[in-house]
């Protein structure tokens, strides 16, 4: 595996000028926030974030996107995959907690059968650049509970470890590999390999935040009818920002609009905590209250996906806890469901 | 590969309406592009998504067999948006369809045994398509004994007319047709469903009964089934939830860990009980 050292001012650099070979989304700073978006011409990349406000997985699974389009002819609506290209494209400087939901939702929008071209076009075409937390950035952060490192490459294909003044760049995948020739020439040395041993290690002590999400699995297996699941929801507003910062979260609804004789079938952000989420026609919903949403969505992310692909559905970035309005805490909830 | 979101152009070749109220009416459909016909292979049991540019999809069981070649057929009731556009429509117009999608009757399995078909009201559409299929002459020979039990409310609400006086007059099926109340030209049996199938009393001896019906009718029929000594492996059904992507990625027809569009939606009660009662 190819090793580079870079300056760390020299970061912004390369983000501006790999901006102008092919796309590329970086932190930028949005008023209070920090979110990712495309660096165009006049906007500074913004490296020195804690996370931002929103996961990046907008990137390859926007919040609402075009599946097809139609027009309509005398006989009906005749219709025509929407042909925009995918280029390529560079995630610059994710941190590793959202690297690694880009793993978990390759396993579902990635299948053998049934490939979500949309997601699996956008997801080849980008090279994941992901940037450790050297220091880990919240009280919330719990990645070292569900199979994360806060020093970690999983889902990315270039890794970047801040240590002191450089920053290490370790050429993970091949697709990494391609952009080397942005990283200049000067070649990692062992003393940088022993600093970032140092600092993964450090890093991995500073997150205190713990939560025993895999001793849950077998609890869950047999307590879906437990007492229990009426105690979380009682202040829930069902306003959905748990699952829309969530970066494992991915369910979608699908609808159509149309101006005059054109039209599109689009997919946006859909919500377990929704209560149309489920409803049918004949009007009944095998989840009608806010108590049976809240099971859903602990059992997808600590159940259901394990049963499916063996990996738990939450990667410990801590949005939902930190966001939520009524402060219901996803740590909590695991921590009791233990100790039932 | 195909893009599994994308609908196959059909055509509406030809709508029948099967019951006196108007509301459920079958649609037959044939493809644009031949080419994608051979594409839509499918198994009795599976569904498709009905799309209507403008409108929407809605999930819908195929009512056809794959022994009817050259079209595909589903009866829909018209309920939300989808279908009622639906029903608006007329032959010859153009909408999408896609799938087939979900698993199927488990037809391995059931060869070489003796099916009992049990139906109410509008759920006997995918039936319909295994009934269709098992007595084709290629495949009779490959079953044992069928016996079909359907009923509806009234006479008029019985799905396939025309089918079902054909299938009367077979020497090969035992067809028990009931109604809850008849009318003044109604000659068949009167009677609710668990009943009917209480007094033809099928034998569980190799036997599969797959069942589809209104919550209620499942509810009476299923305890004559294990009287009559068939176990949970050999009863089998269909479910239904709201979908929306049809191949397990929207991320709301799931019970438990199954999706019921790629799943489902047949499972058999043996499967069920294994599943968390949230449908």
């Amino acid at each position: 595996m190819e090793k580079r050292l870079i300056k760390k001012e020299a970061l912004a650099g390369i983000a501006k000028k790999m901006a102008g070979d092919f796309l590329v989304w970086a932190p930028v700073k949005k008023e209070d926030n920090v979110l990712f978006e495309p660096l165009k011409k006049d906007t500074e990349p913004f490296f020195a974030y804690l996370n931002s406000k929103n996961a990046p997985k907008n990137v390859f699974f926007p919040h609402t996107e075009t599946m097809m389009k139609y027009t309509r002819t005398e006989k009906g609506m005749t219709f025509s995959q929407d042909q925009s290209k995918v280029g390529e494209a560079v995630l610059f400087g994710v941190r590793p907690c959202d690297a690694h939901s880009f793993a978990l939702l390759d396993m579902l929008f990635d299948q053998e059968k049934y490939k979500d071209d949309y997601y699996v076009a956008k997801r080849q075409k980008t090279t994941v650049i992901s940037l450790a937390c050297a220091q880990p950035p919240y009280a919330t952060c719990f990645c070292t509970s569900v199979d994360g490192e806060p020093v970690s490459a999983d889902g990315a294909d270039i890794l970047l470890t801040d240590l002191g003044s450089d920053y290490l760049v370790e050429f993970i995948t091949p697709k990494g590999e391609k952009l080397i020739k942005y990283f200049g020439e000067t070649k990692a040395d062992t003393a940088a390999e022993t600093k970032k041993n140092e600092i993964i290690a450090k890093a991995r002590e500073a997150i205190k935040s713990k939560i025993p999400a895999h001793e849950v699995k077998p609890i869950l297996d047999n307590n879906f009818e437990h007492p229990f699941w009426a105690t979380i929801h009682g202040k829930c507003l069902a306003c959905g920002t748990c699952t829309y910062l969530c970066p494992t979260c991915h369910c979608f609804d699908i609808s159509d609009e149309v101006k005059g004789s054109d039209g599109v079938r689009i997919r946006s952000w859909d919500s377990c905590m929704f209560p149309l989420f489920t409803k049918e026609t004949s009007g009944h919903n095998p989840r009608p209250s806010q108590k049976e949403r809240w099971r859903q969505r602990t059992m997808h992310k600590f159940k259901y996906y394990v049963d499916n692909f063996k990996a738990i559905s939450c990667v410990g970035c801590g949005r939902c806890v930190m966001y939520c309005p009524v402060n219901i805490d996803i740590r909590k909830i695991i921590e009791d469901i233990s100790k039932l | 590969m195909q893009n599994p979101y994308i609908p196959y152009p059909v055509k509406v070749d030809k709508i029948i309406t099967e019951v006196d109220t108007k509301d459920i009416k079958t649609f037959r459909f044939t493809f644009v592009n031949k080419e994608d016909e051979e594409k839509y292979k499918y198994i009795p049991g599976q569904f498709g998504e009905l799309s209507i540019y403008g409108k929407g999809e809605s999930p819908i069981g195929i009512a056809s067999s794959p022994t009817q070649k050259g079209y595909v057929e589903f009866t829909v009731q018209k309920a939300g948006v989808v279908t009622a556009a639906l029903h608006e429509m007329e032959e010859g117009a153009l909408m999408g369809l896609r799938g087939p999608l979900g698993n199927s009757w488990p037809l391995e399995y059931l060869e070489g045994k003796n099916i009992v078909i049990v139906g109410g009201g509008f759920a006997f559409t995918t039936l319909r398509s295994l009934i269709n299929y098992m007595i084709h002459e290629d495949n009779r020979k490959r079953f044992g004994k069928i016996t079909i039990i359907y009923g509806a409310r009234t006479p008029g609400l019985l799905l396939y007319k025309d089918e079902l006086a054909q299938w009367a007059k077979r020497s090969d099926l035992n067809l028990n047709v009931t109604v809850d109340k008849g009318d003044a030209n109604w000659k068949g049996k009167e009677g609710f469903v668990p009943n009917v199938c209480k007094e033809v009393a099928p034998s569980a001896e190799n036997s599969v009964a797959v069942i589809c019906g209104p919550p209620v009718m499942i509810r009476f029929t299923l305890p004559v089934f294990f009287d009559l000594g068939f176990s949970k492996e050999n009863i089998i059904t269909s479910l239904e939830m709201r979908m929306k992507c049809g191949i397990g990625k929207c991320g709301r027809c799931n019970v438990g860990s199954k999706y019921v569009c790629k799943d489902g939606p047949v499972f058999s009660l043996a499967e069920l009980d294994k599943l968390t009662k949230e449908y």
